[in-house]
């Protein structure tokens, strides 16, 4: 039984994984970018999603104090909430904490797509920018 | 758990719950908002931990009970929450 539901969680997250490969890339290049951030090879990707360094660190600490971390756990853009062991609860209350650190507002339906730093601090940076531009 | 994208709609309900809570917190007095949190992720995490994942019917029982105490909850007249331990051996 056990061996089914993990078979079929398997089989769930290839589809995912399929649709993550743009994004599972992306984020190889982005800690390519943070090493390299003058290389002209990058430098488009770097326009198109890497998220303000300032604002990326923010969320590190975020996350860390949310989590209870222990000192020196190394936290980037690319770390997945739930390999810091976030379940999906843990992962509300660092979107509702970030929403306070930074003033702004998240929907329900973006989220509930955020699974990694890099993630929010993307959706932060837009967000943040919204505001500015009203 | 596995994989947390793929959540069921359920699941994002109860999230969504659990949001709509927090975010009512917020309003509250700061100690008020922190015994609410204290609280409601209290009730999440031991019911996460307690009830069957099969189990859609009580589940869906506490979503029900759950927003329409979130409701009361937002009503500004409301301060605060609190709980009582019943002993169930000597209820009824």
């Amino acid at each position: 039984m056990a061996a089914i539901t993990t078979g079929s969680a398997v089989s769930f997250a290839r589809p995912v994984k399929a649709i993550n490969v743009g994004s599972v890339s992306f984020a190889g290049l982005r800690k390519d970018n943070v090493a390299f951030r003058m290389q002209p090879v990058t430098q488009r990707l770097a326009v198109i999603c890497a998220a303000k360094k300032e604002t990326v660190e923010k969320v590190c600490d975020i996350v860390k104090k949310q989590l209870v971390l222990p000192e020196g756990t190394q936290v980037t853009g690319a770390s997945k909430f739930t390999d810091l062991g976030a379940d999906s609860l843990d992962t509300v209350e660092i979107v509702m904490g970030l929403e306070e650190a930074f003033h702004i507002s998240v929907e329900e339906s973006s989220a509930q797509s955020i699974a990694t730093v890099e993630d929010a601090a993307n959706l932060i940076d837009k967000l943040v920018e919204a505001e500015a531009g009203k | 758990m596995a994989s947390r994208s793929k959540l069921s709609g359920i699941q994002k309900q109860v999230l969504a719950l659990y949001r709509g809570f927090l975010r009512t917190a917020r309003l509250k007095s700061p100690e008020e908002r922190h015994r609410i949190e204290s609280v409601v992720s209290a009730e999440f995490r031991e019911n996460a931990r307690n009830i069957d994942r099969k189990n859609f019917v009580y589940i869906e029982y506490l979503l029900r009970r759950g927003k329409k105490q979130l409701e009361q909850l937002k009503d500004p007249d409301i301060t605060g929450l609190s709980t009582l331990q019943i002993n169930k051996s000597s209820s009824h």
